[in-house]
C-alpha cells in the first residue's frame, strides 16, 4: 500500500470506513484465536478429579462413570498433543464432571454399606421413614 | 456516508429474520437437559439435601441456553447440556448420600 494510513492522512470518508471495518475484523479474528488456547486448566482439573475418584475406590464402586472419566481424560490428552484445543477442552470438562459423578456415587455407596452394617448389628428393624429414605429418589434416577 | 432507505430496510429485515429463526429452532439435547433439571428441582429431597450441587447444574443450563440464543453453537451447547445432565445426577447422588449419613446419625442416638 502506497498510501499513508494514519488518521490525519488524506483518506476519504469511504476508505476510512473500510479501514476501520478491516481493523475490526482483524480484532475479532484475534479474539477468536485467543479463546482456543491450550486448555491446561481444564485438563489439570480433570486429572485432579480422576485422582480423587481413584482414592474413593470409584473404579470398583462406580465403574461406568469412572471409565467414562478415564477414557475422556486420555482422549483429551491426545487432542491436546495434536493441538486440537477446542476438542481437548470439551473432553477435559466432560471427564471432570464424569469423575465428580463417579466420586459422588462411590461415597454414597460406601455410606449405604455402612447403613446396612448398622442395621445388621443393631437388629432393630428400621422405621418406615428410614425405609423410604433408602428408596431411589425419584423417576429420573433410573433413566435409560 | 449515505445509506439508502431500501438497504436499511433490508438490513432490519435480515436481523429480524435471523432472530426469529433463533427463537424457533430447538436443540433436543438442550431440551432434555432442561427437562432433567426441572424434574430434579421438583424433588424436595434433592433441593433440601443437595441445593448447592443443583444450583451448579442450573448455572450450566443457563449458560447453555443463553449461548443457544445468542450464537447457535451446536457443539458447545450440546457439550454444556451433557455437563448439565451429569451435574443433576451428581446432585441426586449427593442427596442420597446425605440421607444415608442422616440414617447413620439417627442409629447412634437412642430412639424414643
Amino acid at each position: 500500500m502506497s498510501r499513508n494510513c494514519d488518521s490525519n492522512g488524506g483518506i476519504g470518508g469511504g476508505e476510512k470506513h473500510l479501514f476501520y471495518s478491516a481493523a475490526f475484523a482483524v480484532l475479532i479474528i484475534f479474539a477468536g484465536c485467543s479463546t482456543t488456547k491450550p486448555p491446561t486448566d481444564s485438563l489439570a482439573r480433570a486429572e485432579l478429579g480422576a485422582r480423587a475418584a481413584d482414592e474413593a475406590k470409584a473404579a470398583e464402586l462406580a465403574p461406568v462413570d469412572y471409565k467414562n472419566a478415564r477414557d475422556k481424560l486420555a482422549k483429551a490428552k491426545a487432542a491436546m498433543a495434536a493441538e486440537r484445543y477446542e476438542e481437548a477442552r470439551r473432553l477435559a470438562e466432560s471427564a471432570q464432571v464424569d469423575a465428580e459423578l463417579a466420586l459422588a456415587k462411590a461415597e454414597t455407596e460406601i455410606l449405604r454399606r455402612a447403613v446396612d452394617q448398622v442395621w445388621k448389628k443393631s437388629e432393630v428393624p428400621p422405621t418406615q421413614a428410614e425405609l423410604e429414605s433408602r428408596n431411589p429418589l425419584s423417576q429420573g434416577a433410573e433413566k435409560e | 456516508m449515505q445509506v439508502s432507505a431500501a438497504s436499511l430496510r433490508m438490513a432490519v429485515l435480515l436481523v429480524a429474520a435471523v432472530s426469529a429463526a433463533c427463537a424457533v429452532v430447538r436443540n433436543p439435547a438442550l431440551d432434555r437437559a432442561r427437562d432433567v433439571y426441572d424434574k430434579a428441582r421438583q424433588d424436595p429431597a434433592i433441593v433440601r439435601n443437595a441445593g448447592v450441587a443443583l444450583d451448579k447444574a442450573g448455572q450450566t443450563l443457563e449458560a447453555a441456553e443463553s449461548l443457544w440464543k445468542t450464537e447457535h453453537d451446536v457443539a458447545e451447547v450440546e457439550h454444556l447440556a451433557y455437563i448439565t445432565e451429569k451435574r443433576v445426577e451428581i446432585a441426586r447422588v449427593t442427596a442420597q448420600r446425605r440421607l444415608a449419613a442422616d440414617e447413620i446419625q439417627q442409629s447412634r442416638t437412642p430412639r424414643p
